[in-house]
C-alpha cells in the first residue's frame, strides 16, 4: 500500500544490522576483521585437546561403553558453548579428542570429571604449606581459634537459615579469612583431637594396583619417614618437633600422582603434603565414594572427609542463579532418592551423629560442616543449619561465568571415566582455503545462473530478482557476522552450501509471485491492477510454503545436536530473512514498478508475452470474470 | 503455428497434460520403485563415510614435506596396501610436542593398518615408530543421527497438523505420503548407486524435507483455489479441476525447480569437477537427486493421491457422478450447452471419454442421488434452486 514506508523499514533494518556488525560488543580490530564471520573447523581449523582416560589408579583402560558414554557427555558440554560445530571422537581405547573451531580456546574444563560428592568434614588442617617450613610461622593460629572469625561465615549462613529449605554454604573466600576456625585447630587442638577414633579406619581394602604403587612410594620416601607418617594420629605439629619435620620432608617432594595413592589419613596428617600438591592429584584420586578422602578448599584449607553419602548422580538439576544477596550461587535440585540421602546427611551433620566430626571441623555454631567436593577439590563447605528437606544451593566466590560452568558440569552429569587433559594443540583446517574459495565460486556461479535464467524468462523483472537476491545475501551475511560473535554461530562449508541452496529457494518465491502475475494478466487484467491482486494470492502461498521450511528449521534446531543444529539455524535464518526481503522489498518495488509505462511493454517486462494472444479475447474474458 | 509447441503452451499454462487420468500408471511406477528401494536397503545397505563408520588416523611428522605431498603419498600407499581405502581429511597439528600431519582414513583392519604404516615409513624414509596410528570412532555419533531422526518425526507430526489446519486432512495425508515416497526414493538411489553417505548427505536430506513439501504446498494451493465451490456447478469433476491446477502451476513448479536446481548444479559441478570428493559434492549430489525427485513426486504422486482420497468423499463422489451424467446427456443432445467454449476445451482431454463411459452406466441411479445432493446445498446463498435443469440454465 505504501511502498515508500516499507522500503524505509527495510533500510532501517539494514542500518541497525550493520551498526551492530561494526560496533556491537566483541567487534574489534580493523574494518575487515569486523566483517569476518566465524568459520568452522573444516574451514579455519581450531583447537584440539586429547583427553586420556585415567579410569582408576591401577591403570586399566575403561570399557568401550564407558568411553562412549563419556564422549557423549563431553559432546553435550562442548555444544553448550554455543552453535559451534565441535567434533568429539574417541581414539584408540582410552582417548577422547575434542576439536573446536577457533584457535587457543580453553578446553580444560570440558574434560574435568565433575564428579560431585557430598562428604561430611571430619577434620580440618592448614594445608597452605606454611607449616611445612619448620619454624617461621608459629602464631597466626591461636588468635584465630579464640574467636572463630565472625566476619567470614556469619553473612552467608545468616542469609540461609531464614529460608529453611536452603543450605547456604559459607563461601570461605580465601582473602576474607573465612576459614578461620580451621587453621587454628592444627596448632592448638590437635593433641586432644588425636583421641578421635578416625585413625583406625586405615584398614580399608585397597586395590592391588594401588597397593603396589603405595609400596613404591614407601621405598621412595624411606622406611623412617613412612613409619613416622603412619604413626601420626593427627596433623603433626612440626614446630613442636623439628626432628619430625626432617623425617617427613621427603613427602614434600612427592609428585601429586604419588600422593594420591597414600592413605587418606596420611595425606591429611603429614603437614609437608600441601594443598598445592593435593589439588594437582590426577582427577580420579578421590573417586571412590566408600573411602575417606582428603581435599582442599581454596588451596589453603585441608580437610579430612568422611565417605561420600550423597553423589552427583543424586542431583536432578543444577542452575546458576542470583540469590537474595545478589551473588551467584548454584541451585541444586535432588532426584527422588537423592533428596532422602541429602536429608539424612544433613541430619547427621546437624546432630553430629555417625562418624563424628572433630572439633577442628565444626562451624561457628558448633555444627558439623558438609563439603561439596567436585573432583579433587572442595567447592564450598557449609555449616549445616538444620535438617534440610528441600532444594539446596552451593555458594562460593562465583561470578556468573563460574556458576554457570559449574551448573553445566553438574547438569550434564559426571563422566563415567576420569580423564587427564593432554597438551592442547592448534590444528589447521580439514578442508581449507581452496574449498572455501570453491564454495564461494559455486555460490557465485549458481547465483549467476539463476539471474541469467530470470532475465531470460522474466526480462526486466529479472532485475527485481537480482536486487532482492543481493539484499538477501547482504542481510544473511550481516546476521552471520553478528550472530557468530554473539552466540558463537560458526559457519562450516556445509552451512555455506545450505545458504547457497536457500538463496536459490528464496528465488522461488519470485517465481510464485510472477507466475501469479502472469495468471492475472492472462485473465485479462491490466498489469497495474494485476500486481496487488497477484500479491494477495501469492502472499498466501509464499507464507504457507515458507512456514513449513521454518518449522523444519525450528524443530531440527531444538531437537538436534552438533552439525545438524548449526545447519538448521542457518536454514531458519535464511528463510526468515527471505520473508523480510519479500515483504519489505519485492512487493513495494513491484507496486512502484507497475506504475511505470515500461511495465506494460512486452519487450521489457516479460509479462507482455502473455498479452498479444490474449488481447483478442480480452473483451469476452473480462466480462466473464466479472460475472463469475 | 509454431506458437503451439509444448514450450509455449507450457508458458501460457495450457500444456493440457493428463496427469490425473494416468494415476494408476504413476502409482504403479512409484510402488515398483519403492519396492526396489526397500529391497536395496535390505540387501545392499548404504556405504557409510568415515563420520559414521569410524576409521583410522595416522600421525606423520611434519618433517616429511608439505601437507599436500604427504597426503598424496599416504593415498598412494593406501591404494597399494589396502584396496579401496583413502585419506578423508589431512590436517597439520601443531603444539609444543612438535608439528605433525594427521591423516584420517577410511576403516582399516589391524593388519592393513600395520602394513600401511610400515609402507609409509619406507616411502617417507623415516623410522616406523615415528608414525603412530590409531582407530578413531565415528565423529558423527549415533546420537547425532538418532536426534536428527527424532527431529524428522516431530517435524512430520507438526507439519501434518499444520497442513490439516491450512488445507484439510486429505491434502495433509497426500502431502506427507508423497514426502515419504520422496525420501525413500532418494535414499533408494543412494543405496542402489552406492554413493557415500556423509554428514553432508544427511544435512542435504533434511533440506529436501522442506523443499519437497514446499513444492507440494504450491501445487495444492492452486488445487484448493480451483476446487473451491466446485460442487456449485457441474462442469468439472474434482479430478479434472486438479488436473487443470497441475497444468496451470506446471510452469511455476518447473521454474521453481530450475531456479532451485541451478545453484545446486553449480555446487555439484564445482564439488565434483574441481575438488573431487568432499562436502560440496556430497551435498550437491543429494540435493540434486532429492529436488529432482521432489519435482516429480509433487506432480505425479501428491496430486493424484489427493484426487484418489477426494473421490472417496461422498460429496465429491456425488458431484463427479453428476458432472459425468450431465456430460453424457450433453453428448446425446438432451441438453444444449450455453457456453460452448468450455466443454469444447474439456473435450480434448482424453480421459473424459473413458471417464464419461465409466460414469455412463449408473446414469439412471445417479439422477436421484444428484437431486438429493443438490437439495442438500439448497442453503447455499448462490447455489440456485434444487431443480437441476434450472440451475443449468442459470449459468
Amino acid at each position: 500500500m505504501r511502498p515508500g514506508r516499507q522500503l524505509a523499514v527495510l533500510g532501517l533494518i539494514f542500518v541497525v544490522l550493520y551498526l551492530l556488525v561494526f560496533f556491537s560488543g566483541g567487534a574489534s580490530g580493523g574494518f575487515k576483521d569486523r566483517l569476518e564471520p566465524r568459520l568452522g573447523l573444516d574451514l579455519v581449523g581450531g583447537t584440539r585437546m586429547t583427553l586420556e582416560a585415567t579410569n582408576s589408579l591401577d591403570g586399566r583402560p575403561p570399557t568401550a561403553e564407558n568411553l562412549e558414554e563419556a564422549r557423549q557427555i563431553i559432546e553435550n558440554r562442548v555444544n553448550a558453548y554455543g552453535v559451534a560445530e565441535a567434533e568429539v571422537v574417541t581414539e584408540g581405547n582410552r582417548n577422547i579428542v575434542i576439536s573446536l573451531p577457533g584457535e587457543n580456546r580453553d578446553l580444560t574444563d570440558v574434560g574435568s570429571a565433575a564428579e560431585l560428592r557430598f562428604r561430611k568434614v571430619l577434620k580440618a588442617a592448614d594445608g597452605s604449606g606454611a607449616a611445612a617450613a619448620p619454624a617461621p610461622t608459629p602464631t597466626p593460629a591461636p588468635s584465630g581459634s579464640a574467636s572463630p572469625a565472625p566476619s567470614g561465615s556469619a553473612k552467608p549462613s545468616g542469609s540461609a537459615s531464614p529460608s529453611g529449605a536452603k543450605a547456604t554454604a559459607s563461601p570461605s573466600a580465601g582473602g576474607q579469612g573465612g576459614g578461620a576456625p580451621a587453621p587454628s585447630a592444627s596448632a592448638t587442638g590437635s593433641p586432644s583431637a588425636s583421641a578421635a577414633p578416625s585413625s583406625s579406619a586405615s584398614a580399608e581394602p585397597v586395590p592391588a594396583g594401588v597397593e603396589e604403587q603405595r609400596k613404591a612410594v614407601e621405598q621412595k620416601v624411606g622406611a623412617a619417614a613412612w613409619q613416622a607418617a603412619s604413626g601420626l594420629q593427627a596433623p603433626a605439629d612440626l614446630t613442636a618437633d623439628p626432628s619430625l619435620a626432617d623425617k617427613l620432608k621427603p613427602f614434600g617432594a612427592l609428585s601429586p600422582r604419588e600422593i594420591a595413592v597414600l592413605p587418606a589419613e596420611m595425606q591429611f596428617n603429614v603437614p609437608t603434603i600441601t594443598c598445592a600438591q593435593l589439588d594437582q592429584r590426577p582427577p580420579a584420586s578421590i573417586k571412590d565414594e566408600k573411602q575417606k578422602a582428603v581435599a582442599c578448599e581454596d588451596g589453603v584449607q585441608k580437610y579430612l572427609l568422611d565417605v561420600a553419602k550423597v553423589l552427583g548422580t543424586d542431583v536432578g538439576d543444577a542452575n546458576a542463579v542470583l540469590d537474595q544477596t545478589s551473588s551467584w550461587v548454584v541451585s541444586l535440585d535432588f532426584k527422588g532418592g537423592g533428596q532422602e540421602k541429602w536429608t539424612n546427611l544433613t541430619r547427621e551433620a546437624f546432630n553430629n551423629e555417625g562418624q563424628a566430626c572433630d572439633q577442628t571441623a565444626l562451624g561457628q555454631d558448633g555444627k558439623c560442616r558438609v563439603a561439596v567436593v567436585l573432583d579433587n577439590k572442595v567447592v564450598s563447605s557449609p555449616e549445616i543449619q538444620g535438617v534440610l528437606t528441600g532444594d539446596s544451593q552451593i555458594t562460593g566466590s562465583f561470578d556468573n561465568k563460574a556458576a554457570s560452568a559449574l551448573a553445566g558440569q553438574l547438569r550434564y552429569g559426571a563422566l563415567p571415566v576420569t580423564f587427564e587433559p593432554q597438551e592442547q594443540q592448534n590444528v589447521t583446517a580439514t578442508l581449507g582455503a581452496s574449498h572455501l574459495r570453491a564454495g564461494l565460486l559455486a555460490a557465485g556461479i549458481g547465483m549467476l545462473l539463476v539471474i541469467i535464467y530470470s532475465f531470460f524468462y522474466y526480462r526486466l523483472l529479472g532485475s527485481v530478482i537480482f536486487l532482492s537476491l543481493v539484499l538477501s545475501g547482504l542481510l544473511v551475511f550481516g546476521a552471520l557476522v553478528f550472530l557468530g560473535r554473539q552466540i558463537g554461530f560458526t559457519l562450516t562449508l556445509a552451512g555455506i552450501a545450505g545458504m547457497i541452496v536457500s538463496l536459490g529457494v528464496a528465488a522461488d518465491s519470485f517465481v510464485i509471485y510472477f507466475e501469479r502475475l502472469k495468471d492475472e494478466i492472462r485473465e485479462g487484467r491490466s498489469p497495474r491492477s494485476a500486481v496487488p491482486r497477484a500479491w494477495i494470492r501469492a502472499r498466501r502461498t509464499i507464507i504457507s510454503a515458507n512456514a513449513i521450511t521454518i518449522m523444519s528449521a525450528v524443530v531440527l534446531y531444538i531437537v538436534s545436536v552438533g552439525a545438524v543444529k548449526g545447519f538448521a539455524f542457518a536454514l531458519g535464518l535464511a528463510t526468515v530473512l527471505d520473508l523480510v526481503v519479500v515483504f519489505l522489498f519485492r512487493h513495494p518495488i513491484m507496486t512502484m514498478f507497475a506504475r511505470t509505462r515500461a511495465f506494460l511493454s512486452p519487450r521489457v517486462s516479460g509479462l507482455g508475452r502473455i498479452l498479444p494472444p490474449a488481447r483478442s479475447e480480452q473483451a469476452t474474458r473480462t466480462s466473464r470474470v466479472k460475472e463469475a | 503455428m509454431a506458437k503451439t509447441g509444448l514450450a509455449s503452451r507450457l508458458y501460457a499454462g495450457e500444456a493440457g497434460l493428463d496427469v490425473i487420468g494416468r494415476r494408476k500408471l504413476w502409482f504403479g511406477v512409484a510402488g515398483a520403485l519403492i519396492l526396489v528401494a526397500v529391497l536395496s536397503f535390505a540387501l545392499r545397505g548404504f556405504s557409510l563415510g568415515i563420520e559414521f563408520a569410524g576409521g583410522n588416523s595416522f600421525q606423520v611428522p611434519a618433517s616429511v614435506g608439505t601437507l599436500d605431498d604427504a597426503e598424496k603419498t599416504v593415498d598412494t600407499v593406501l591404494a597399494r596396501t589396502a584396496a579401496g581405502a583413502e585419506v578423508v581429511t589431512a590436517q597439520k597439528v601443531g603444539g609444543t610436542g612438535g608439528d605433525f600431519y594427521e591423516m584420517r582414513t577410511t576403516q582399516l583392519d589391524a593388519e592393513q593398518a600395520n602394513e600401511a604404516k610400515a609402507e609409509m615409513a619406507r616411502v617417507f624414509g623415516i623410522q616406523a615408530d615415528q608414525i603412530s596410528g590409531n582407530q578413531v570412532s565415528e565423529a558423527w555419533g549415533s546420537q547425532v543421527t538418532s536426534r536428527a531422526l527424532l527431529g524428522l518425526v516431530i517435524f512430520v507430526l507438526l507439519v501434518t497438523v499444520y497442513l490439516v489446519l491450512r488445507f484439510e486432512w486429505r491434502m495433509a495425508a497426500a502431502a506427507v505420503s508423497s514426502l515419504f515416497m520422496n525420501l525413500i526414493l532418494t535414499a533408494g538411489i543412494y543405496s542402489l548407486v552406492g554413493f557415500e553417505v556423509t554428514p553432508s548427505t544427511i544435512i542435504g536430506f533434511l533440506t529436501i524435507l522442506g523443499f519437497a513439501l514446499y513444492d507440494v504446498v504450491v501445487v495444492f494451493d492452486k488445487v484448493q483455489e480451483n476446487t473451491r465451490g466446485i460442487t456449485a456447478n457441474n462442469n468439472q469433476t474434482y479430478g479434472e479441476a486438479a488436473n487443470l491446477a497441475i497444468n496451470q502451476s506446471l510452469m511455476r513448479s518447473l521454474n521453481t525447480s530450475v531456479v532451485a536446481l541451478l545453484p545446486v548444479g553449480g555446487l555439484l559441478f564445482i564439488g565434483a569437477g574441481l575438488l573431487g570428493a568432499g562436502t560440496l559434492k556430497d551435498l550437491g549430489l543429494v540435493l540434486f537427486v532429492g529436488m529432482a525427485v521432489a519435482f516429480l513426486t509433487s506432480i505425479l504422486l501428491a496430486t493424484p493421491l489427493l484426487v484418489l482420497l477426494k473421490n472417496y468423499e461422498p460429496r465429491i463422489q456425488a458431484h463427479n457422478k453428476r458432472v459425468l451424467a450431465r456430460r453424457t446427456a450433453l453428448a446425446k443432445g438432451e441438453i444444449t450447452p450455453k457456453g460452448a467454449a468450455r466443454p469444447a476445451a474439456d473435450a480434448d482431454e482424453p480421459v473424459d471419454v473413458d471417464a464419461a463411459l465409466a460414469g455412463a452406466a449408473p446414469k439412471v441411479g445417479a439422477r436421484p442421488a444428484g437431486k438429493r445432493s443438490t437439495g442438500a446445498r439448497g442453503g447455499r446463498p448462490a447455489g440456485g434452486g434444487g431443480n437441476r435443469p434450472g440451475g443449468a440454465k442459470r449459468r
